[in-house]
């Protein structure tokens, strides 16, 4: 492979896309909850959950697309509680959503050591493999890094554009960012908020899952036990440094996954700096440009706030 | 209630106090009673699940009575160490180098008891820490890597920069010079055990600058680094236990650790009289650490590199040869 600077650059940006992809699609899911006014934490349950069912689908029909069908079911199961607590039930949403948190985590491992057992050697599943696009991967730096990856990147990629389109040029996007702005005028207005609400949580499930299914289906092609570790709470992380905009979001993404790649990279070149430095790379780069954008952030006004339609 | 219940209780109540205090008395020509406290769950399938094989293995062996607690954190240490001090129990075990503080300071209020924690360094008059001399294991990792590799590249991801990794990396790299003196070895530590997406990603940096044999000492981090590997075409190295079962054609080899042999060796010490307070090291000589097989790449390996290995494992083993201990991080 080449060694020189380009080789370099290319290897960095194809690795932070990479990285970037199951932050971006759980992010957009995030997206459409929180626009319609639900903080749902649940994420990494979401994900993880997601992960778990996609493997199971794709280990035992040995197809991918079901095993994405199952990690879009595995991450909607996870999501419809939380909207069914926070919509029907007025809960408190984060506690509801790290409860779900727990809930799957526990659930997950329960249900793989069912299947599995203790085993030592690793169920696999199957994944899906790069594809390059003709022309655009010839491009120097760029072309390998976006159109030489595998389809779940070109979906995502798709995605992002789509749910920009969805978010701000159609009724029901609108309908969405209404509910979470001011959900009375919404309902005066004849939308209906619990219906929106819900069909936000439906799409969080989906994108999640997919956030997902991106690891075992993509990525490794396997489960274990809390294969997230930690990635739902930073997709989190992502929809606020992202703004709640869908291509915020996507580089928002890219952001994390080029400073995690970043000091994997630099970790080898030896400097003699302790690795926990470089651990936390990552972390402090978001918390910087967190705290350049203090004041630019438009938080949705009902957000976290359950509606109740005979209160004054 | 009525009377007649008032009396059947009063019955009930001396028959189990009478128990209660005749089953101490009546075990006392017993077994020896051995406690240990685990980290995290028992099923883990790594860490506590051998540890905890090693205390039913020395059940059987010795006809100990035993006990275990799962999940002990930090700070419940040393009211767990206390529970089982108070029981009775004559040997106590933490698991985990976290547990080495707390059972000096409950070791001086139970001075009959012993404490035994795995991968400490703290010691007392009846407190003991054994550590496990992995770097044996990582030195001729080291050279049997450097023999491998056509690139000259190798690269190493730990979990996370502490004591007891920083010693297998450092001597790997020096195994890994003695054989090939012009390696390039790339190291970096992920700083999670758990992730494995992470440990994929170190070792797709490491790939992306040549590196064509990678190890790992991080735990489900490590599987990571093994399907980079596998997914390159290109060959790893096992930690823990034999992991060519995850990938035949790619693992190389693995450093095992006997952790049962270590808890039965601590409880054999303490069943004959012999324990005494300290900081032990248990490496080959003591069966606790080794190489696995080479399965497939038994016939790739360089037979002058077996040879090697052979008789290095020999005089690691008799005491002629000690591999160098280094717990703090040096830069190539």
């Amino acid at each position: 492979m080449d060694t020189g600077l380009i080789g370099i650059l290319t290897a960095l940006l194809a690795a932070s896309v990479r990285m970037a992809t199951p932050l971006t699609l759980a992010g957009l899911g995030e997206t459409f909850s929180e626009k319609s006014g639900i903080l749902n934490i649940g994420l990494e349950g979401i994900m993880l959950s997601g992960a778990f069912f996609s493997f199971i689908f794709a280990y035992y029909s040995q197809s991918i697309l079901l095993g994405l069908l199952g990690g879009c079911l595995g991450g909607v199961f996870i999501s419809m509680i939380h909207g069914y607590l926070s919509v029907r039930l007025n809960v408190d949403q984060t506690i509801a959503g790290l409860a779900l948190n727990f809930l799957a985590l526990g659930l997950t491992s329960f249900f793989f050591l069912m299947a599995f057992g203790r085993t030592t050697d690793l169920p696999e599943c199957p994944v899906v493999h790069q594809i390059a696009i003709p022309l655009l991967s010839d491009i120097p730096i760029i072309g390998p890094a976006f159109f030489n990856q595998d389809p779940f990147i070109y979906l995502t990629f798709l995605l992002v554009a789509l749910c920009y389109v969805v978010l701000h040029r159609t009724e029901w996007g609108i309908n969405i960012q209404a509910t979470g702005e001011h959900p009375r005028a919404a309902d005066a207005a004849g939308i209906s908020v619990s219906g929106t609400r819900y069909r936000a949580a439906l799409l969080n499930g989906v994108f999640g899952g997919l956030g997902g299914s991106y690891l075992t289906l993509a990525l490794l092609g396997f489960f274990m036990e809390n294969i997230t570790s930690g990635k739902g709470y930073i997709a989190l992380v992502v929809v606020i440094l992202g703004r709640r905009h869908p291509v915020g979001v996507l580089m928002a993404a890219i952001l994390v996954g080029a400073a995690e790649a970043l000091q994997f990279r630099m970790q080898t070149m030896g400097f003699g700096i302790p690795s926990q430095v470089f651990n936390m790379f990552p972390y402090v780069i978001t918390v910087l440009v967190l705290l350049f954008s203090i004041g630019k952030n438009r938080t949705p006004a009902a957000l976290g706030e359950p509606y109740i339609r005979n209160n004054r | 209630m009525k009377k007649g219940s008032f009396k059947i209780f009063g019955l009930v109540l001396m028959a189990v106090l009478t128990l209660g205090l005749a089953l101490p008395s009546s075990s006392l020509a017993r077994n020896i009673k051995v406690a240990l406290l685990l980290s995290g769950p028992a099923n883990d399938g790594g860490w506590n699940a051998v540890a905890l094989k090693g205390l039913k293995d020395a059940e059987k062996k010795f006809g100990i009575e035993t006990a275990y607690t799962e999940h002990v954190s930090v700070a419940d240490s040393e009211s767990a160490f206390i529970d089982y001090a108070a029981q009775g129990y004559d040997l106590i075990i933490g698991h985990g180098f976290q547990f080495g503080e707390p059972a000096v300071r409950v070791g001086k209020r139970f001075s009959r008891v012993k404490f035994v924690a795995i991968e400490s360094n703290f010691s007392s008059k009846n407190t003991a820490s054994f550590r496990m001399s992995i770097e044996q294991a990582g030195y001729l990792m080291g050279i049997i890597v450097a023999s491998m590799s056509e690139t000259g590249v190798i690269g190493i991801v730990g979990g996370m920069e502490v004591p007891s990794i920083v010693k297998y990396i450092e001597a790997y790299k020096i195994g890994a010079k003695s054989q090939r003196s012009d390696i390039k070895i790339l190291e970096s530590y992920v700083g999670t055990f758990t992730d494995v997406a992470k440990g994929k990603e170190a070792a797709m940096a490491m790939i992306d600058q040549n590196a064509d044999v990678l190890s790992h000492i991080a735990n489900q981090a490590g599987t990571g680094v093994i399907k980079a590997a596998q997914a390159k075409g290109l060959m790893a190295t096992g930690d823990s236990w034999d992991q060519n079962v995850i990938a035949p054609k790619t693992i190389i080899c693995s450093a095992l650790y006997h952790v049962p042999t270590l808890v039965l060796n601590v409880v054999k010490l303490v069943k004959e009289g012999n324990f005494k307070g300290g900081i032990y090291n248990q490496g080959m000589e003591d069966g606790v650490v080794a190489l696995s097989p080479f399965h497939s790449f038994e016939s790739k390996v360089p037979a002058s590199v077996k040879k090697k290995v052979a008789s290095l494992t020999k005089k690691i083993s008799n005491g002629s040869f000690t591999v160098p201990l280094i717990e703090k991080r040096t830069s190539n």
